[in-house]
């Protein structure tokens, strides 16, 4: 404090100067209009620079929410696109009303009765595993945000698994590399549909099994496989993945043909997805109760 | 200390009023705007040596903004008669000789030191004072061509009033 206060009476011409100077700097840019018109313009620039710094800086901090609104829309496309895909249902004795149809861009009659809506969650991923016989991963949504078991779970890319387990804001997902997986896909633009199903080893390759055998010449490699609609979990024609190789007989029931998929979606890369609710699956499963009785 | 005072205060008043009344429309009447004739920093020049630093700085200010009143640039004056209190230590301390100048002198004139020695100091004194109070004026360096321009014209126009100052009120005090 001595020091300092030392420096300052060595000093003190300057520091007088430098409180002189700031105000009549104060004077000059309040009572004279040349030098205030110049000192306008100046921090007029400054503070444009300053304020374009400081919303790269702001932008740079709401990334992340940018990024969750960017997976809501995209959850929202999804669910639209998928709803689009159903089968639509036209009824009779009904009264009409046109609306427009934002995905054909037509106006439709049909789409008022377009049913059932799914319903896509954006989840995170905040666990996940490909090198075991059975894999999961753990997504960061819950009970609480409406998920239930036996959902699918999806990205645009593709598939990636089926929710099993659900607590109050976490859930498993039984991913698709897990031996039991059972998802009905089919061979776009074929009608071929099977078994999708994994075999172990590469995380990036399943296996379509059950293929009736009269598809054989129409699967080509290249072909892309999507999922086919008969299940109550995943929409319509969401990717999978694309056929690799030919069709051949299968070793364990020769009456099929079996044909490996490359996954389009790589299960070792996943941060985001989103869960497919269907609203209507309890109404389906107490429907189909009723034959297993 | 005393003794000095009011010859200080004379100078103050006269230095400002024959800035205000007679240099600057004098200036006017020839209508340049090319040149200035700015003798009132004499006052500074010609305070006590004995005088400290922040002294300087605030008499300087002092002694600008009365200009001001006058000149009706609140500040532009001020601020430069501020920054040549500060600077007259600084051009004393590079021209004094050796162990500073005559601790008995009570200022800085002809009559104590050699012509030489005083023109020397006031033509830097006044260069720096002009070239501070032409860039305030113009308050930026878009122009400093012209500033420069100005500092030198002037700066040689001033000069001449300042020897006639000196050899006509010979200052003592």
């Amino acid at each position: 404090m001595g020091r300092l206060l030392q420096l300052l009476l060595r000093n003190g011409g300057f520091v007088t100067l430098v409180f002189v100077e700031l105000f009549c700097f104060m004077l000059i840019v309040n009572y004279n209009t040349s030098q205030a018109v110049i000192w306008a313009n100046t921090t007029d620039i400054f503070v444009g620079r300053l304020m374009e710094r400081r919303q790269r800086v702001s932008d740079y901090f709401s990334l992340q929410e940018r990024a969750d609104s960017l997976a809501v829309m995209v959850d929202s496309l999804q669910e639209r696109l998928a709803s689009a895909r159903y089968v639509q249902v036209p009824v009779r004795d009904m009264f009409y009303r046109v609306t427009y149809d934002s995905i054909t861009g037509t106006d439709s009659l049909r789409r008022k009765y377009n049913r059932p809506l799914y319903e896509y969650v954006s989840a995170r991923v905040i666990e996940n595993s490909v090198t075991s016989v059975n894999n999961w991963l753990l997504l960061n949504r819950g009970k609480n945000d409406h998920i239930e078991p036996h959902t699918a779970v999806v990205t645009p890319n593709g598939i990636v698994g089926i929710v099993r387990h659900v607590s109050d804001n976490f859930s498993i997902v039984m991913s698709v590399l897990h031996s039991q997986t059972r998802i009905t896909a089919s061979v776009a633009g074929t009608g071929a549909f099977g078994s999708l199903e994994w075999e172990g080893g590469s995380p990036e390759e399943m296996v379509l099994r059950n293929i009736p055998k009269h598809f054989k010449e129409r699967i080509t490699p290249g072909a892309r496989v999507v999922t086919s609609g008969y299940s109550l979990m995943f929409p319509r024609d969401i990717p999978v993945g694309i056929v690799e190789g030919y069709a051949n007989a299968d070793d364990e029931n020769p009456h099929f043909l079996v044909v490996r998929v490359k996954l389009s979606q790589s299960m070792s890369d996943i941060t985001d997805v989103s869960v497919v609710r269907n609203p209507f699956s309890p109404e389906i499963d107490s429907l189909k109760s009723k034959i297993k009785q | 200390m005393n003794s000095s005072l009011f010859p200080n205060i004379w100078r103050f008043l006269g230095l400002i009023l024959g800035q205000c009344l007679l240099l600057k429309q004098a200036v006017q009447s020839l209508g340049s705007a090319y040149f200035n004739i700015i003798l009132y920093p004499m006052f500074i020049l010609l305070l006590p040596l004995q005088l400290a630093a922040p002294y300087l700085v605030l008499l300087g200010f002092a002694v600008g903004i009365s200009v001001d009143m006058f000149y009706q640039t609140p500040g532009v004056h001020a601020s430069a008669g501020a920054f040549a209190g500060f600077i007259r230590g600084l051009v004393f301390t590079a021209f004094a000789p050796k162990g500073g100048f005559n601790a008995k002198d009570p200022i800085f004139a002809p009559h104590y030191v050699s012509w030489q020695t005083f023109l020397s100091v006031s033509g830097v004194f006044f260069f720096l004072y002009l070239f501070w109070y032409y860039s305030v004026e113009a308050f930026t360096f878009v122009y400093f061509t012209s500033i420069v321009l100005k500092t030198l014209s002037s700066w040689g126009i001033t000069m001449i009033f300042v020897i006639l100052y000196a050899a006509l009120f010979n200052p003592k005090q």
